[in-house]
């Protein structure tokens, strides 16, 4: 006569047994619409949990020694400072309403762009003490510096601007015109190049006196700007565009050729085996592009998946206790 | 289970809002618009799943017939406007704008308010549990809320228009004046100060909050026994609130969720009986009239209200 009974206390053994294998190699997705983030196994591409948060996360930058990996919770005004291996939160630092963030090359400075308050706030690397605030109108979205630290551009999403903070003075240095709700900035063979998601372009801008010296068209929204890690193509994420990644050669700007990936393709991380693993903000989902064959697998994550940051080296508990 | 309203919203987003916000210039607003669809969505859903449950109930075993139901109709405009369309747009905006400014402000006097988890740190990690206190908390602030919006005549003239219906319905639980909805707003943003505000994952528990609060609202016999009426709000006890004879000042059963408060502060009303509603001081437009008719007599009245306060003084 069978007694099934017998197996329970077998199965209350394996709940209560230790984690399963780590996974060597992880990625952290910022949930931004769940107040999540969502730890995914590299190699066999699926979540392994969900590690809650505050409120609503949606970038993240890496200290310049490897050491920490900052959060932004928007919604919670606060950075959560992580062990980028584990992702175990060893910090909280309150800072008003951080969106988009990043380190000075040289490693000093964090500036943090508040889209929401109009406010980009440069902070003492390290300290996290708050060095300047410039109130700037409005929706100051993505930043990128230029390679000796001096001066940081911020798309100013609200007002079709971009502005230019020089960092040693600790000063407004011009705002300038680029186009149509400005996003992704980023520096790249002496100009700056922004990704208007008002229209279809990325112009590329004078550095020295904010012109724009040409528009490169990609597809309607375009959105985020991400430069390989051989530094030879650049990847171009457009809102509404069918064809909605388009592929750009560095060093001439020609379009290469394009991908089609719906569901609104937004951060972008690079693993060591070429794959690009893509937020897909609208469905709930990341998408592991072959940039060879143009094929995509997809892996459920949380809603409103933002940030992606991705570690090749992590060794992540399959559930490691969530602080 | 929350896949295909999360899908739905995606959708909405990606075909939709986009390239419309994208016709109109307004790309910026592409964050907010995605926030509003899932409200959107979400609230379709409530609505759905509220009427599935509510229009076999209330025809099963209704409190009342009419024979001409037209006064229901409005019912149903606020709750669309409410829960799918326009208010949610509004106070998502507005709303989530405020916080910002607010929160910021403080954080950079070196006050960060606080949030339950980090009032309690044992509550990080257990998400369902802080979400349950928030709750808990959010409908002990309503009561007062709801109990001051009786006690002051210039609010009450605002709520009185949620009152007024003499066929009350499950679609009731909406039709409220919009300075009335800016006020619980405003009440709601204070608390949320203090305390901060939920995360926003549970949105099945919220639309299970919503079909309560519409439940209780419903034309329908339906008590939820000696005990369940002590621990959820049921359409009897809610009924007692919205009686001929509790309009204004002196009303029971203030709880929209749950009972607890007015039983600890001694408004609570267990009465078997189920009364008919209404708010006979009230003027009829404000019963039977449009939705434009409505909210224009009630700030009519409102300001009326106020004009006789100050004269009084």
């Amino acid at each position: 006569m069978p007694r099934p009974w017998l197996f329970l206390p077998l199965c209350a053994a394996l709940l209560a047994a230790p984690p399963p294998a780590c996974a060597a190699g992880a990625v952290l997705v910022m949930n931004s619409n769940e107040a999540t983030l969502s730890v995914i196994d590299l190699a066999g591409r699926r979540e392994l949990r969900r590690i809650p948060v505050l409120r609503e996360p949606h970038h993240w930058a890496l200290t310049p020694d490897g050491r920490d990996l900052l959060v932004a919770d928007t919604g919670a005004n606060e950075l959560l400072l992580l062990d980028p291996s584990s992702f175990a939160l060893r910090r909280r630092v309150p800072v008003a309403d951080p969106y988009q963030l990043g380190f000075s090359p040289d490693g000093k400075l964090l500036v943090v762009n508040g889209l929401a308050r109009a406010q980009v706030d440069v902070y003492e690397a390290g300290s996290y003490r708050l060095l300047k605030r410039f109130p700037l109108r409005s929706m100051p979205s993505h930043l990128a510096y230029t390679p000796d630290s001096d001066t940081v551009f911020v798309s100013l999403q609200g007002t079709g601007r971009l502005a230019a903070i020089d960092l040693r003075r600790m000063e407004l240095r011009w705002t300038t015109e680029v186009g149509t709700t400005p996003a992704g900035v980023l520096w790249l063979n002496g100009r700056v190049l922004v990704a208007n998601m008002g229209s279809d372009d990325v112009a590329v801008v004078n550095p020295a006196d904010g012109g724009v010296e040409r528009r490169i068209h990609t597809g309607k929204g375009a959105h985020q700007l991400f430069l390989s890690p051989d530094g030879r193509l650049l990847y171009v994420n457009n809102r509404l565009d069918a064809n909605s990644v388009t592929v750009l050669d560095a060093a001439t700007l020609a379009p290469v050729r394009s991908y089609r990936l719906p569901g609104g393709p937004d951060d972008i991380a690079f693993a060591p085996d070429g794959r690009l693993w893509f937020t897909l903000r609208f469905v709930n989902k990341v998408a592991v592009l072959d940039p060879a064959s143009g094929q995509y697998d997809i892996i459920d994550v949380g809603r409103s998946p933002h940030g992606i940051f991705l570690n090749p080296l992590a060794v992540v508990p399959a559930s490691v206790a969530s602080r | 289970m929350t896949a295909p309203f999360d899908f739905a919203a995606g959708w909405l987003q990606e075909h939709a809002l986009l390239p419309l916000l994208y016709a109109l210039g307004m790309m910026q607003w592409e964050d907010i618009a995605f926030g509003w669809a899932l409200f959107a969505v979400y609230g379709a859903a409530q609505v759905a799943v509220t009427t599935a449950l509510c229009v076999p109930l209330e025809r099963w075993r209704p409190v009342e017939r009419w024979p001409d139901a037209r006064a229901v109709t409005v019912d149903i405009l606020y709750t669309f406007i409410s829960r799918v369309g326009v208010l949610p747009l509004v106070t998502f905006v507005l709303f989530y704008q405020a916080q910002v400014m607010l929160n910021g402000f403080l954080a950079d006097h070196g006050w960060v308010p606080p949030t339950l988890e980090r009032l309690f740190p044992g509550l990080l990690g257990r998400p369902v549990l802080t979400f349950c206190l928030y709750v808990v908390i959010l409908d002990f602030s309503d009561y007062w809320r709801h109990r001051l919006s009786h006690r002051f005549g210039w609010w009450y003239s605002l709520h009185a228009l949620h009152h007024a219906q003499r066929q009350m319905t499950f679609w009731s639980d909406d039709r409220n004046h919009l300075l009335d909805e800016v006020l619980s707003f405003a009440w709601f943003m204070a608390v949320a100060l203090a305390i901060g505000i939920p995360p926003m994952q549970f949105p099945l528990l919220v639309l299970l909050l919503r079909l309560l609060e519409s439940l209780s609202h419903a034309n329908a016999r339906l008590s939820f026994g000696w005990l369940g009426e002590r621990l959820l709000v049921s359409p009897r006890f809610h009924r007692a609130h919205h009686g001929t004879t509790a309009a204004g000042r002196r009303s029971v059963n203030y709880g929209a969720i749950l009972p607890w408060w007015d039983i600890l502060f001694r408004t609570a009303g267990f009465s078997r009986d189920f009364v008919s509603t209404g708010d006979l001081s009230a003027e009829e437009v404000l019963a039977t009239g449009g939705y434009a008719a409505q909210q224009w007599a009630g700030l009519r009245r409102m300001l009326r209200r106020r004009g006789a306060s100050l004269g009084d003084a």
